[in-house]
């Protein structure tokens, strides 16, 4: 008498995440926790100088510091070009261009001698004039930050489909925007680490926060002066990425350059207030945007002017219109379309990539003058968004096919579930009255990548999975790791193909020698590229155990399933074989086999041509959110009672890890919105600190309400879309509109802070 | 500087005479030490004198209408107090805005009032009450203490009259009549984990639409915490209408002197003041007192 | 110069000697190879570090070392035992509330002490209370809401026991 099993699914469930037992009893060894045998400690000294000649450098009160091992500077080591456009070296010799400039690092016996010796190095400038803005970088005889770059420009984006000129004389109405977005910073908790070691042979292991190992090798080793095939590249559990560590920036091939001079581990650690200075911002920008609209509501045309401050060195931040312009040109249909975006070299900091790039700033933008535009034409912010709503199928000028668009039902969906229209009214006609509390709502839309983002030559993620003779799988996976929840996601699809518990899945991701290839955590792509190519292995490993065990069993494959553990009859459920039993007879027949498979998966996308055009993304995904405030109209508070999200995701899989990814980009986008701003003045950074940086906290969390748009993807195998960014684009212009609607007030530079809610309510009488 | 003694007296006795050599940093909770050491804005001086286990130092009583609370009385200790939230609610309703949970566990009362922040929260409350601070020094061969009244206790941003040697060992003010109602307001959105960008107090003895003993004090407007003597006597025995309102408003507006730093402008703290002042009025005329 | 100093860790008793300036953190981290609580800003501003002194939670990279002297701490580590998850680390783990993690040893501890001291103990904690309890330890990840739906699971599970 067998034991019977029925067919149960894993996906779509609410799975906690592997390694949270872990995480909440204090075990995980974070890079920052570790300790290597013989490590020492580094340190980097920044300059204080925005713009300077290095005159000199002293170092001698450094050496001679006990417990110092080495102290180097740009004079020690040859000229390493590296980043984005080669245009940063890790210790700055000759010059130094912003405050973040690193002029000289030392390697000791503990952290505070190390902070003790660069107290002691001395450096003589000679300042330069500096330029902070990019308008005033751009004119003739601006000071000159980059030798290479004399006329301060920086990377350049330009986009056009059709013609501008003839649908803004043939528009009814005609409108033109400015837009001012700020600097805000990750906030990561785990502060900047990385640990180097050189080996005896020459090569280099590296425990970084890296969230893209594999390119990561290529831009770190001309930083290093070593090939990239000779770094290992080691992702202990970090304390958050969110995009900060999708570059390869000074400080790790510093640590390397010191870990080469000692031939000893060296550990490099951000204190907090260098993480604020040193770790990458999202990017800047200032926009102008001319919009098109005829009297029926029709869109007609779009034009942007993008001026980014690309800082001191060009990292990911500049970048940013290549998704920037998906959504200027391909959220609504919009016939017409143009698109300038360049970046301008200045003495100040500079930006990478952050959850959103480049689609926070565009859906700032669009989501608030789609409103505007309603206004204009007088129709309802609904209406209108519905009418210029593309339908599936339809190609935007980009390229982007919306193959499945779920934007209509998003926008339906989340105005149902708010009762929007009746309170937009009620809101908008209470303005004039008297009360102290205005409350408002406002909804705001976006588009983004939702098959990963083919920006590099492939998009792909390599699987190798093998099965023990236990029936335990190893997933050996390119995918990172991040926190973002990817190891429960994996686990379920291998679980789900091979009829395994979860906990019976061993995850390794975290070593550069072993792991096939991905492109890194970016793009919202990891549940749709990793998860795909997880699917590939586990389906070829299934079908190697189903086709064994047809031979071994003299059955067919096809009637047979793998459930919890054991090969059963599909039909009935019973047991034929213990899974382990199987896998041990295949292991030691005659002809030995086990089962170890690798599958590279590659998203249906292409490369942009050279106009910009082409299917970025395997798969578009939209989403509609709607923000309900109350504003303070005597302190310029702004609370948000609650945001109603609702988003086309595909298929969930895990349904517990989704909402948790929601809700913490919810909370980013809130911090945008309202209260996160790093201060840079004269190239400076005011407030490098938790106190004047405000993230938000517990109390100031919105009510989270989630409507899943939920479907089998075509384009993905595994059915799901990427989902984790646009809840960190789309709350902060749904806030913005909500503010509108309670006070009549257009703000078009977050964050709403209350001086600046206070300043548009009061500021003139109180003068 | 490096630290060459490590003492722990545990009685005030004990800590005035270690305090009459000089040189010494004082320890308590360590929540504006520690980040102070950290940014290099104060060193350590040779010795190190941690006061944590004066126990004589804490608690919070009522004697002959006199409250004494202890120097070391902590932040949650204030929070926590059904006495003070039956008879001093504004100063539970500060001790409420402060930080954070674990701030308030281990912020020492003694420790907020030497740290003599613009915008000490705790200050605020305890101007309202006249408080006064005892200040403890070995002299001869015995403790003497002496009062020094909050409102003369602060000289400057993170300065104040208290000598070397002195130790602030409690802060006394006397019971409020019935008729007392006081408020504190502070800027948000957070509730706490703020510096204020401004907080304020109001009090008076409150009789039929009209207060006497009226006190205004304001933080992070001015050098120290201020009390807003002009506004205060404009308020004082007049009927709390709006034209009266308005003027104290537009006094108190003048009256604070704030900068314009990383939190906020000049700008917003005077507007700000002038809200919470107006605001003052509708939270004491409400039937709750207070809060 | 160090400080010989003795207290109760997790439950044992220990003694070590720090240097007077040395943190509570550091202390526990360096000496103690606990290194649950992080340094995340080292000016108490984002609760990372935050561990429970007698009965009360502090940021433990405010404390001077040498005032654990005679005193009880429990840091995460101490909370649950060899045997498993304590309830509210369970509770954690269940709701989702932990991604990156590196914030939560703290915001465990936090939440573990404010349901413990429940000033009002004729009142069920609210969503509003506890998020007021844990408005010292800040999270980049989660977004508090699966944090909160933690606690108040707990705070209802520990009401009907």
């Amino acid at each position: 008498m067998s034991a019977v099993f029925e067919k149960k699914t894993v996906i779509g469930k609410r799975i906690t995440k592997p390694d949270a037992p872990d995480k909440a009893t204090g075990r995980t060894v974070y890079i920052n926790d570790m300790v290597l045998p013989r490590m020492l400690f580094g340190k980097i000294l920044h300059t204080d100088r925005v713009h300077a000649k290095i005159i000199s450098i002293d170092t001698s009160a450094a050496k001679a510091l006990p417990g110092v091992h080495v102290v180097l500077t740009g004079d020690d080591i040859p000229v390493l070009k590296f980043g984005t456009t080669r245009d940063n070296v890790p210790l700055k010799a000759g010059k130094v261009r912003c405050i973040r400039d690193e002029v000289a690092a030392v390697a000791a016996e503990s952290d505070e001698i190390a902070a003790e010796a660069i107290r002691l190095i001395k450096v003589e400038y000679e300042d330069l004039p500096p330029v902070f803005s990019p308008t005033e970088a751009l004119k003739e005889g601006a000071p000159v930050v980059q030798e290479d770059h004399p006329d301060n420009r920086s990377l350049e984006y330009n986009f056009s489909h059709g013609d501008v000129a003839a649908a803004e004389a043939n528009s009814d109405i005609v409108v033109e925007h400015e837009f001012e977005v700020p600097y805000v910073t990750h906030c990561c908790m785990g502060p900047g680490c990385v640990i180097a070691d050189f080996n005896s042979s020459g090569k280099l292991t590296i425990y970084t926060q890296t969230q893209y190992p594999y390119n990561y090798k290529m831009d770190l080793a001309p930083a290093v002066g070593i090939h990239p095939g000779d770094i290992r590249v080691i992702q202990p559990p970090v304390g958050g990425a969110f995009g900060s560590k999708l570059d390869v920036y000074p400080f790790e091939p510093i640590c390397a350059l010191l870990s080469k001079a000692v031939g000893r581990p060296v550990k490099l650690t951000f204190t907090r207030e260098e993480e604020f200075i040193n770790s990458p911002t999202r990017q800047p920008a200032e926009f102008k945007i001319r919009s098109g609209v005829n009297k029926d509501g029709t869109l007609t045309f779009r034009s942007v002017d993008c001026l980014m401050n690309n800082g001191a060195y060009t990292s990911w931040g500049p970048t940013t219109p290549v998704i920037q312009m998906r959504t200027f040109t391909g959220h609504f249909r919009v016939p017409v379309v143009e698109y300038h975006g360049l970046a301008a070299y200045t003495n100040s900091v500079y930006a990478g990539s952050f959850r959103g790039y480049g689609n926070v700033q565009a859906t700032f933008v669009t989501a608030s003058v789609m409103d505007m535009l309603a206004e204009e034409v007088g129709m309802d912010p609904i209406a209108f968004r519905l009418k210029n709503a593309q339908k599936p199928g339809e190609v935007t000028p980009q390229g982007s096919i919306l193959d499945d668009c779920k934007l209509k039902e998003c926008i339906e969906i989340a105005a149902e579930k708010t009762d929007f229209l009746n309170k937009y009214e009620t809101y908008a006609g209470n303005r004039k009255k008297p009360g102290r509390i205005k409350r408002g709502i406002g909804i705001a839309s976006s588009i983004h990548n939702a098959g990963g983002a083919k920006i590099h030559k492939s998009d792909g993620c390599g699987t190798i999975l093998k099965l023990d003779d236990y029936a335990r799988a190893t997933l050996i996976t390119g995918a990172s790791e991040i926190g973002q929840g990817i190891d429960a996601v994996l686990s379920q699809i291998v679980s789900e193909e091979l009829g395994i518990p979860i906990s019976d899945v061993t995850l390794v991701c975290d070593d550069s020698a072993l792991g096939p290839w991905d492109v890194g955590v970016h793009a919202s792509r990891t549940t749709f590229v990793t998860g795909n190519s997880a699917l590939m292995a586990a389906k070829t490993a299934r079908k190697q155990v189903l086709d064994a065990a047809a031979r071994h069993l003299d059955m067919v494959s096809a009637d047979m399933d793998l459930r919890e553990g054991h090969v059963v009859h599909a039909d009935s459920g019973e047991s034929v074989i213990k899974l382990d039993k199987l896998l041990r007879r295949m292991h030691f027949a005659d002809e030995p086999e086990l089962v170890m498979v690798s599958e590279y998966y590659e998203p249906n996308s292409e490369l942009e041509d050279k106009n910009h055009v082409g299917n970025l993304s395997a798969t578009w995904a939209h989403g509609a959110y709607v923000a309900e405030v109350e504003v303070d109209t005597e302190t310029g508070e702004v609370k948000v009672s609650k945001i109603t999200a609702v988003q086309d995701v595909g298929r969930i899989i895990n349904r517990l890890g989704i909402e948790g990814q929601m809700e913490g980009g919810i909370s980013v986008s809130l911090g945008y919105a309202l209260s996160e701003e790093l201060q840079i003045k004269d190239g400076k950074v005011l407030n490098p600190n938790f106190r004047d940086y405000k993230v938000p906290t517990a109390p100031e969390t919105p009510e989270i309400e989630l409507h899943f748009v939920e479907h089998d993807c075509k384009a993905s195998p595994l059915g799901s879309k990427g989902i984790a960014e646009l809840p960190a684009i789309i709350p902060a212009p749904a806030i913005a509109n909500a503010v509108y609607n309670a006070i009549g007030i257009r703000f078009s530079a977050p964050p709403l802070t209350p001086e600046k809610v206070a300043r548009a309510l009061h500021g003139a009488s109180d003068q | 500087m490096n630290i060459e003694n490590y003492k722990v007296p545990s009685s005030i006795a004990g800590a005035a005479q270690l305090l009459q050599y000089g040189d010494a940093t004082i320890v308590a909770g360590g929540t504006d030490l520690t980040p102070q050491i950290e940014a290099g804005a104060r060193q350590f001086a040779a010795t190190l004198i941690n006061i944590q286990r004066i126990e004589e130092m804490r608690g919070i009583s009522v004697a002959d209408g006199r409250y004494r609370i202890g120097g070391l009385t902590t932040v949650s200790e204030i929070l926590e107090s059904k006495t003070l939230a039956a008879d001093v609610p504004v100063l539970v309703e500060a001790a409420d805005h402060f930080a954070s949970p674990q701030i308030r566990n281990a912020a020492t009362l003694a420790g907020n009032l030497c740290n003599a922040s613009p915008a000490g929260d705790m200050c605020i409350p305890l101007l309202l009450l006249d408080a006064e601070v005892e200040l403890a020094s070995w002299t001869g061969d015995a403790v003497s203490t002496r009062k020094v009244a909050l409102s003369d206790f602060f000289t400057g941003p993170g300065k104040t009259v208290l000598q070397a040697g002195e130790l602030l060992t409690a802060i006394e003010f006397n019971q409020p009549a019935d008729d007392f109602k006081a408020c504190f307001q502070k800027s948000g959105p957070r509730p706490a984990l703020e510096i204020s960008t401004v907080s304020m107090g109001v009090a008076g003895s409150y009789l039929g639409g009209l207060l006497t003993n009226v006190r205004v004090a304001v933080g992070a407007v001015a050098p120290t915490p201020l009390r807003a003597t002009q506004t205060e006597s404009v308020l004082e025995e007049c009927l709390l209408d709006d034209t009266l309102i308005q003027q104290a408003v537009e006094v108190i507006q003048q009256e604070v002197r704030p900068i314009d730093d990383v939190r906020a402008t000049a700008w917003y703290r005077k507007h700000l003041a002038g809200v919470y002042l107006r605001r003052a009025f509708e939270i004491i005329d409400s039937e709750k007192n207070g809060n | 110069m160090e400080i010989e100093i003795k207290f109760t860790l997790n439950g044992r008793p220990v003694q070590t000697k720090v240097p007077p300036t040395m943190t509570t953190l550091s202390m526990l981290r360096e000496k103690f190879d606990l290194t649950g609580g992080k340094l995340a800003c080292g000016e108490g501003e984002c609760g990372a570090c935050t561990v429970r002194i007698d009965d009360r939670t502090i940021n433990s990279c405010l404390m001077f070392a040498v005032d654990c002297d005679g005193r009880e701490i429990q840091t995460i580590e101490g909370l649950g035992s060899v045997a498993g998850l304590e309830i509210m680390q369970q509770a954690f783990v269940d709701h989702g509330a932990i991604q990156c993690g590196y914030c939560m040893p703290g915001m465990i501890m936090q939440a573990r002490y404010v349901v413990d001291q429940n000033p009002d103990k004729d009142r069920a904690m609210t969503r509003d209370d506890i998020a007021r309890g844990l408005e010292g330890n800040v999270c980049r990840c989660s977004g508090y809401t699966k944090v909160v739906d933690a606690v108040a699971a707990v705070v209802l599970e520990e009401a009907s026991a």
